[in-house]
């Protein structure tokens, strides 16, 4: 397959810049693969998992909300999280998900379980996508 | 005599404490520019992105309905620390100065202990407070804050939402800044290409939105931090040279009187002598 240039930035760093095979993306309509060459698109990106192929192997990573925008020469994916399978620390994400169910347990009002439902739907796709690796 | 030697002393010791603060603030501020310098292009992009979507298309949604302004929320980033100049005060002073007019006083979210302090103090509305999160703040943490602006503003509880920080200009100057960011407003681009938008613009738009928020504040609490650091870093310059000042002439101060005190004694001796004589 014909490689292009994608951008991923989050904002504390660009996370990833460089030539790919191809894209496929969890947008809030459903997921999106982009090839080279792809019509110009933009779509939001909720939380889920992204593979993107590199040599003809798929890397899996694991994204918060954001949105996707393809152009010509290159197509750019902005999120605020983004953690390659590989680096999750997954010990971590448990203990995540743990306090998140307990704020929501908590929770007094739709506010509160809004922001812990919000934190244990980012922790359990975490485990989710390093799950992927065994 | 003894009064002059012990304010060396003090003096000495003040401006140890003030030359190590200098040396942290400055390899605080080499970090937090970079942070700050990597936060940015997210949010340019997010920027062009809504920009893009806005242009020729006279978009609208609950985020750029512009409604007579009754009620104001006001973000203010300020620092967790003193001991930084004007750093604090002059952003304060500048939200302060921004709601004089209002018939009510707007609702407040504070960043950083100094903003809690001064707001809690002074009978606002406080809606959230976060303190001791600048150093290291988390795009989550951003989003949370984002979050409780947006629902704010498209509950109609208040019409228009404003960020208040202190931007970075060089590690010498620091300016406080205030800044817009409901309802949004969006520049019109000139070149645009046919992009398609899966659902729709509306929706696409909409979802950037309260992103655009959080990398907003963000932003703005990496920028203000940075400025801290540098407005700290000065201040601390400033007071290890008095210092350095202040001990030169006290040690002139010193000699003079311990060389009057010798001359006396010299006086008193050799007029003794002369009297025996």
């Amino acid at each position: 397959m014909t490689p292009f240039k994608l951008q991923i930035i989050t904002p504390e760093k660009t996370f990833f810049d460089g030539d790919i095979e191809q894209v496929i993306v969890r947008t809030t309509v459903g997921d999106v693969g982009i090839l080279k060459g792809h019509e110009p698109y933009c779509a939001a990106i909720g939380i889920g998992q992204m593979r993107v192929m590199v040599n003809g192997e798929f890397r899996r990573a694991a994204t918060s909300g954001g949105i996707i925008k393809v152009s010509k020469d290159l197509t750019t994916i902005l999120v605020q999280t983004c953690e390659w399978a590989d680096e999750i620390d997954v010990t971590r994400a448990n203990a995540a998900k743990e306090a998140a169910e307990e704020r929501k347990r908590a929770a007094n009002d739709a506010k509160e379980l809004a922001l812990a439902e919000a934190k244990l739907a980012r922790a359990l796709n975490r485990i989710d996508t390093a799950s992927f690796l065994k | 005599m003894k009064a002059i030697k012990r304010r060396i002393k003090s003096v000495g010791s003040t401006k140890q404490i003030t030359k190590a603060m200098q040396l942290v603030a400055s390899s605080k501020l080499r970090k937090a520019k970079v942070r700050a310098e990597q936060a940015r292009p997210y949010f340019n992009e997010l920027y062009r992105s809504m920009c893009e979507i806005a242009s020729g298309r006279n978009i609208q949604t609950v985020f750029t309905e512009r409604r007579e302004v009754k009620r104001r929320l006001f973000i203010v980033v300020a620092g967790d620390r003193g001991l930084a100049g004007g750093y604090n005060s002059n952003v304060l002073k500048l939200a302060a100065a921004a709601h004089k007019n209002d018939a009510e006083k707007p609702k407040i979210i504070a960043i950083g202990r100094k903003a809690v302090e001064y707001f809690a103090k002074r009978g606002y509305e406080l809606v959230a407070s976060y303190a001791n999160i600048a150093e290291n703040i988390k795009p989550n943490t951003a989003q949370d804050i984002a979050n409780i602006a947006v629902d704010l503003f498209t509950s109609k509880e208040v019409d228009e939402v404003v960020v208040f920080y202190t931007m970075f200009v060089s590690s010498m100057s620091q300016q406080p800044q205030s800044m817009a960011v409901l309802p949004m407003t969006t520049a019109e681009l000139e070149e645009t290409t046919e992009i398609t938008y899966d659902p729709s613009p509306e929706a696409v738009f909409n979802r950037i939105v309260p992103r655009f928020t959080a990398s907003l504040i963000q932003c703005a609490v990496v920028e203000s931090y940075a400025s801290e650091q540098g407005a700290r870093r000065t201040a601390m310059e400033n007071a290890t040279d008095n210092a350095d000042a202040m001990t030169e002439s006290l040690s002139l101060l010193y000699n003079r009187a311990r060389q009057a005190s010798i001359t006396t004694e010299i006086i008193d001796i050799v007029s003794g002598a002369s009297a025996q004589g």
